[in-house]
This record gives C-alpha cells, sequence and structure tokens, in this order.
C-alpha cells in the first residue's frame, strides 16, 4: 500500500504530530471545561474573584477552531467538570478549600449550586455548545481520563491525536495533556484556545509543554492549526 | 487507597463497632460504617420478560426469583444507615462507549442499542435500563451507569466507596460469573473486603453461579467469602455486635 502523505502543523517545538499522520478519523478535538462556571458570570471562577477576561478569551478562538474541525469530519469531545448533586463523588479536602477562598462547590451560588451536575453553572456556555453526536464527558477531577469512559471513547474510535482546548491551562487541559501524553495519545495545545486564572500560570504551563524536546506534545495556535488543514 | 481512605463519618458510636459475618472459607469482621452492600445490575432488560436477557435466549425465572432476597439484604442496609450502591450495565445512546467487539458478541436477534420491547437495549435512560421497581434506589443511594462487566471500569465508583470510606463490600445482583465477578475481582484487587450472598446472586446458568463461587472463595478465599442472605443480614441485626 502506498505510503499515506504526511501533514505537519506548525508548532513549538516541533511539527506536529511527531509522524505526519494527521487525519480526521485519528485525530480528536477535545473542548475542556468551557462552563458557565469558569468563564461566566456567576459562576465558580468569578465568584473566586477572578479576572474572567483571561478565561473567556478563548473562545473565539475555540469556535473558529470547532468550525473547521466540524467541517473536516474530525472528531470532537467537550468535557464538564462537576459532581454529583448528592456530592459522593467531591472528595472532602475538595470541597474544604473551595469553601475557604469562599466558592463552596456545591454550595449555593448566583447560577445555582457551584460546580453540581445539573445546574445552570455548570453548563457548557451557549457559544459553544456541543452538536448533536459530540460526546461529553463529566469529570469529578481536574484530568478528563479519571473516573470517566473518555479512553474507552477515544480507543474506540481509533483517535491517535488530541488537540487540547479550554480551560484552564495550568489545572485541567494540562492535567489532562499529562494524563493523555502517559497513555500514549500524540498531543497538541493550542495556546490561544486556552485560558487560565492567572496570566502568569499560563505562560508558565504553556512553557512546561515545550521542554526537554517537547515533553508533553507541542504547541500551536488557532490560526496555525486552521491553516494547515485547509 | 481505598482502605486508607479519609472515612467521612464519625468513629465513635455504634457505627464504629464490629459486625462478624460467618461465612465460607472464613468469618468476615468489619466496622459497620466501613460495610457498603453493592448491588450489581438488577436492572429490567436482564431480569424481566422482554428484556436482553431473555433476547439473548435465556429464561430469566431464576433471575427473578432473587429479587427477594436482595430486597431484605437492602431492607437491613437502609435499617442500619449502612451505605448502599446499585450499577446499571448501560451505554451512551449513540454507542460512543461500546466496543465494536462487545455489540458484535453473541448471535441473538437484538444487538446492544437495537430497539426492543423495553426500548433500546442496554441504553441508559430506557424503559429497560431501570432497576426493577421492587428495587428502586432510595435517595442517597448512589447509582452508577457502567460501560464494561466491571463497575470500576470508567467509572467514579473507586472514588466514591473511598470518599465514603467503605473497605467492606456485600454483593448481591446479577449475573454472578460475569458482572458480579468481574466486579468483585476488581475490587478484591483494590484492597476491599468482599463477601457475596450467594442466594441473592443468579446465573442464566445454575453450572456457572456455583462454579464462580467456588472460584471466588477457593484458596482461601483468594476473591472474597460467601454467606446466604439470612447469615448476614442476622449478624447485622446480632445485639452488641
Amino acid at each position: 500500500m502506498a505510503a499515506m502523505a504526511q501533514k505537519f502543523v506548525p508548532a513549538d517545538p516541533y511539527p506536529w504530530p511527531y509522524n505526519g499522520a494527521l487525519r480526521p478519523d485519528n485525530t480528536a478535538l477535545i473542548v475542556i471545561d468551557m462552563q458557565t462556571d469558569f468563564c461566566g458570570a456567576g459562576g465558580y471562577v468569578d465568584t473566586m474573584g477572578y479576572d474572567l477576561s483571561l478565561t473567556r478569551a478563548p473562545i473565539e478562538p475555540i469556535r473558529s477552531v470547532l468550525a473547521a474541525l466540524r467541517g473536516l469530519g474530525f472528531h470532537i469531545l467537550h468535557t464538564r467538570e462537576g459532581h454529583r448533586p448528592d456530592l459522593a463523588d467531591l472528595p472532602a479536602n475538595k470541597r474544604w478549600r473551595s469553601r475557604r477562598i469562599g466558592a463552596g462547590i456545591g454550595d449555593d451560588g448566583p447560577c445555582g449550586r457551584i460546580l453540581v451536575r445539573g445546574e445552570p453553572g455548570w453548563e457548557i456556555i451557549d457559544e459553544l455548545a456541543p452538536a448533536a453526536g459530540e460526546p461529553v464527558i463529566d469529570k469529578p477531577g481536574k484530568g478528563s481520563f479519571y473516573a470517566t469512559d473518555l479512553d474507552l471513547l477515544l480507543r474506540g474510535r481509533g483517535v491517535e491525536n488530541l488537540v487540547l482546548t479550554g480551560i484552564t491551562t495550568d489545572v485541567c487541559v494540562h492535567t489532562t495533556m499529562r494524563d493523555a501524553n502517559d497513555r500514549g495519545y500524540e498531543c497538541l495545545l493550542l495556546e490561544d484556545c486556552c485560558g487560565a486564572t492567572d496570566k502568569g500560570n499560563h505562560d508558565a504551563a504553556v512553557k512546561m509543554i515545550k521542554m526537554q524536546g517537547g515533553v508533553f506534545g507541542s504547541v500551536s495556535t488557532s490560526a496555525a492549526l486552521i491553516a494547515a488543514l485547509a | 487507597m481505598p482502605v486508607t481512605g479519609a472515612a467521612t463519618r464519625s468513629a465513635a458510636g455504634s457505627a464504629s463497632r464490629l459486625v462478624t459475618i460467618p461465612c465460607r472459607p472464613f468469618p468476615l469482621t468489619a466496622r459497620r460504617d466501613r460495610l457498603a452492600l453493592l448491588v450489581i445490575d438488577m436492572q429490567r432488560d436482564f431480569v424481566e420478560p422482554g428484556g436482553f436477557g431473555e433476547a439473548l435466549g435465556n429464561d430469566v425465572a431464576p433471575l427473578r426469583a432473587i429479587v427477594p432476597a436482595v430486597a431484605r439484604l437492602i431492607a437491613a442496609f437502609r435499617r442500619h444507615g449502612l451505605a448502599i450502591v446499585h450499577t446499571l450495565e448501560a451505554h451512551r445512546p449513540d454507542l460512543s462507549d461500546c466496543p465494536p467487539a462487545k455489540r458484535r458478541r453473541g448471535d441473538a436477534a437484538f444487538a446492544i442499542g437495537d430497539a426492543g420491547p423495553m426500548g433500546r437495549l442496554l441504553i441508559s435512560g430506557e424503559p429497560g435500563n431501570a432497576i426493577v421497581s421492587e428495587l428502586a434506589p432510595a435517595p442517597g443511594e448512589t447509582v452508577i451507569e457502567k460501560p464494561g462487566k466491571g463497575a470500576f471500569y470508567a467509572t467514579g465508583l473507586g472514588d466514591i466507596l473511598s470518599a465514603a470510606g467503605v473497605t467492606h463490600l456485600v454483593f448481591a445482583g446479577v449475573t454472578t460469573e460475569v458482572c458480579v465477578q468481574t466486579t468483585m475481582r476488581e475490587a478484591a484487587d483494590r484492597g476491599y473486603e468482599t463477601l457475596i450472598a450467594e442466594d441473592a446472586t443468579e446465573s442464566y446458568f445454575p453450572a456457572f453461579k456455583r462454579a464462580a463461587i467456588d472460584m471466588m472463595i477457593a484458596q482461601g478465599g483468594i476473591v472474597g467469602c460467601a454467606a446466604t442472605t439470612d447469615t448476614v443480614i442476622a449478624a447485622l441485626e446480632a445485639e452488641g455486635s
């Protein structure tokens, strides 16, 4: 069989994916935690007092990537961080820490109970609503693989490459990227499609990926990805 | 490790009393507040006529026959304020969590996701995917939807048990050699003490049920212990235990 043409996205520290096997059938876009609780007025991050413009910055870049990749037939998945209404899956120390900063998980907030499944604040924002057929992964932790069926879904679809977007860069995106990398997925983070509650943490999280020749994968932008696929 | 996980309940008072259940191959002793009942897959698809189990050509009558025993166990655990977790084998409506190999298996008239008499087979939210009404979960009881045979795989069960401080699991449900045994083995590897209530579990194949329980308790209880429902309930009720 003739070798399939290789395709790479310009990225730092190496053109991605490593083997040039970039196709809609083996590549998934994952949009992490674009929920009101993390980037909407009255949500968890807002209640903690952080600057929402930092976690809202990726909305438009993600929207353009979603449109492009949907049109090309790539796999697309979304995640939501949230807990069962009875909080049975909420570790006691996670709750304690959230209460200490004045935004207790499970407590009432302006958008309903904070980070609880089914509440308004837990919903994915309208601008990035999942399309029909795009799986949504409900996760109790920072990582998207832990205590979820994500790996099962990706393996079932034959996914080898993951394009990571969402919030926040240094917490849920990084945990998911590290976990994916350990599982052998080839990862690309789109830096303008991510955001953190602190700009310094976002920058440091992006830089960490690029160390050691791309210790967790490679880093690119929405425009570079879209151009490479055009 | 679940065994060393944070206990959320008080160590004082009656909750910390020990309960000893006489079972094979040895008695099991647990702190009451560390004991949980795991009811596996008592869903209409498996237990009632017209469901997936029957579609596969099985006689569901033996499975229906354990409902009263499972109900008595649930009632006893509720009476003593002990944790109860129910599981369901269920897939996403788009089948994205159903491996093709699983869907292809078997030569039944219906495959997972196909329309059946009680809705789409083994699909979350369909009527046939509900727990049988006699054993319906009460408020506060956890329900785990699982895509595999084992209840720990690709679910949050481990965290939930850990957060509740559970170390000892009593198993009931169906089918003994498939989902019950897989979950018991997963639990044993994770450090839980396990017990199967042998008359509160059933298989479509009586020989497999017997063999599965024999395997669990062989070699000094290599997977876990076995006792009857009456024995488990009597131990819970025992004065001063």
